[in-house]
């Protein structure tokens, strides 16, 4: 019978064209809606690497002040620390988790380059973001003294830079040395690609640095972070002072990524409504043109559910015909290895925009072709 | 073969009651050749749907080889229609898409008959009626006799008992209708019991047997 359908819309190949380039089209869409979809529940699924509750950003900016800039800042890391409404404090650059910022640098081992995100940061950065150490330490103060800066390295960096080697001591760039390992971190969030990254310890005379990250205890409120916006400003003249929920900041990273994939997913999803109203239509009007072809099928041996099944079994012959099509574009991607992505995400963007598709078609097709089966065989050939 | 006792068939709309057939009794035995003939609108295309299994008569009781078919369920109705008869139509009734031997082979489908004997069969029967240099040919590119005889190797592929032709001469002029009827004939005396409804008094006599309907009653 399969057979026998692929005969029979292939032989109307020119009725159908307009139905298989509608059909090739919706694929294309679902394909990059598919992707962007996999790409991004990929990446969710893979774990931050940092815990960002109860964990504030407070940027500073020394403005017009340029005395002593990196003294005040180690002093008011040292007020911080001082709260007892303050578990741990960490200084970085604007880079901080879930900010707009991002710096990245190359890097290399022997002859291997890569190109990684780049944080300075001090000896408690692991502790107030709860960062796990899978190999070595994190850095101290007293491991500066050496000829080469200590860095860590996260684990993505440490694929890329030595394979399945130990990295521990290894000297990166000629200027760092590699004295601990972590997991992953992404700090843009959990939508992020899990790529490289490496952690440079703050000099003592740094001027740049200038953000710090708290970690408060549980049920610390606004009225806190008024008094240390206080306390801040006062230590320092004319400093502006921000400060940032990291909460918040990632729900805004979220929405950077979320917002154009929901537009995308409406769009698309009016698209496929169009293309499956216009399936359905084209469905029962082939159906009201071959009531006679119906009824002599019924007389020739054909049930009311095998004339449904012949026509669900046509729509899918038709998206099949249409989807080869779009299976020849959509396989050049891994192919050639587009936007340098891994296959498998384009593969499972295939089946599922494949499986959709066929869903759509099947849902078309199943009201008209359950009219098909009611239609009396005597009358059908009648009206012929 | 088929038995008819007492067949009624009304039709109704919401306004109007039609009555197509009435107490219809009739036994086609195996191997006959019988016509049925009456003006248009008497019921003989009725009649035939009914003995084909295609309709249900309002009262009254089909049997076929010594079976009620009333409690058949559209499975079985259809097994029956696939495997016992053979239908040929005044308007041949091929499917335009498909070639000459597709549609001689579409009884098979219906019986899970794999591609290579299912085209066999088809050849053998397109061979039955003269034209197994036609087998590539649509539907489209057929003279009307030449239509009839591919619905006839179609109504035969399956080595069905019986064969239904409503009006099988009906578009077809007498040269032509002469032929149909000659290849009738050949397959009744094959064994094939055959049913034909025809206008054509001179068609009717070269069966075993006429029946005359008018107004849905049998008057012959």
């Amino acid at each position: 019978m399969i057979r026998h359908l692929f005969k029979l819309i292939w032989n109307k190949k020119k009725a159908h064209i307009l139905l298989i380039v509608e059909i090739w089209a919706s694929f294309m869409v679902l394909f990059g809606l598919a992707t962007l979809l996999v790409v991004n529940v990929g990446n969710y699924r893979e774990p931050l690497g940092f815990s960002y509750e109860n964990v504030w950003a407070i940027s500073l900016s020394n403005n017009q002040d340029t005395t002593e800039v990196a003294q005040k800042l180690q002093q008011i890391v040292q007020r911080l620390k001082a709260y007892s409404e303050v578990e741990s404090v960490s200084r970085m650059g604007g880079n901080f988790p879930f900010s707009a910022t991002q710096m990245n640098e190359g890097i290399g081992y022997n002859k291997q380059h890569i190109l990684a995100d780049h944080y300075v940061t001090d000896e408690d950065f692991a502790k107030t973001l709860a960062i796990a150490v899978v190999s070595g330490k994190w850095y101290q103060s007293a491991d500066s003294v050496g000829k080469y800066r200590p860095i860590v390295i996260n684990q993505k960096a440490r694929e890329d830079l030595f394979g399945g080697q130990n990295a521990l001591g290894k000297v990166i760039s000629d200027k760092y040395k590699v004295v601990g390992t972590i997991a992953n971190f992404k700090a843009k969030g959990e939508f992020m690609a899990n790529k490289p990254a490496y952690f440079e310890l703050v000099g003592a005379n740094d001027a740049w640095n200038s953000t710090m990250l708290i970690k408060v205890k549980p049920g610390t409120d606004a009225v806190f972070e008024a008094k240390v916006v206080k306390d801040v400003a006062r230590m320092v003249k004319g400093w502006s002072v921000e400060v940032d929920y990291l909460t918040d900041s990632r729900k805004t990273q979220h929405n950077l990524v979320l917002v154009p994939i929901i537009i995308a997913a409406i769009i698309s999803g009016f698209l496929l409504i169009n293309v499956a109203l216009g399936l359905f239509g084209v469905l029962n009007l082939s159906i009201a043109r071959r009531r006679g072809e119906i009824g002599l099928r019924r007389a020739l041996g054909a049930t009311g559910n095998g004339i449904s099944r012949q026509f669900i079994g046509e729509i899918w012959v038709l998206a099949t015909f249409g989807l080869l099509i779009g299976l020849l574009f959509a396989a050049q991607f891994p192919l050639l290895n587009v936007f340098n992505m891994e296959a498998g995400v384009y593969v499972t963007a295939i089946v599922v925009s494949v499986l959709v598709i066929y869903g759509i078609v099947t849902l078309c097709a199943l009201f008209p072709s359950r009219q098909a089966a009611y239609i009396q065989p005597a009358v059908a050939l009648h009206e012929e | 073969m088929i038995t008819l006792t007492n067949i009624e068939k009304v039709y109704r709309t919401s306004s109007i009651e039609t009555l197509a057939l009435n107490n219809i009794n009739l036994n086609i035995r195996k191997g006959e050749f019988v016509s049925i003939m009456g003006p248009s609108g008497c019921g003989k295309s009725t009649l035939l749907n009914i003995m084909g299994l295609l309709d249900e008569p309002s009262q009254g009781t089909v049997e076929l080889d010594g079976q009620r078919v009333a409690s058949y369920r559209d499975k079985e109705l259809a097994h029956l229609r696939n495997q016992k008869i053979g239908f040929i139509f005044q308007s041949f009734h091929l499917i335009n898409d498909l070639s000459v031997v597709d549609n001689v082979e579409i009884p098979l489908l219906y019986r899970s008959t794999n591609g290579k004997p299912r085209q066999t069969y088809a050849k053998e029967a397109l061979e039955k009626v003269g034209l197994s240099n036609r087998i590539k040919h649509f539907p489209k590119q057929l003279s009307g006799g030449q239509k009839q005889r591919v619905a006839i190797a179609r109504a035969i592929v399956g080595n069905p008992e019986i064969i239904l032709a409503d009006e099988p001469t009906g578009n077809l002029d007498s040269a032509m209708g002469n032929e149909i009827m000659n290849i009738l004939q050949g397959l009744n005396s094959e064994g094939a019991t055959i049913v034909m409804v025809t206008h054509d008094e001179s068609m009717a006599k070269r069966t075993h047997r006429l029946i005359r309907l008018f107004d849905g009653t049998q008057v012959q």
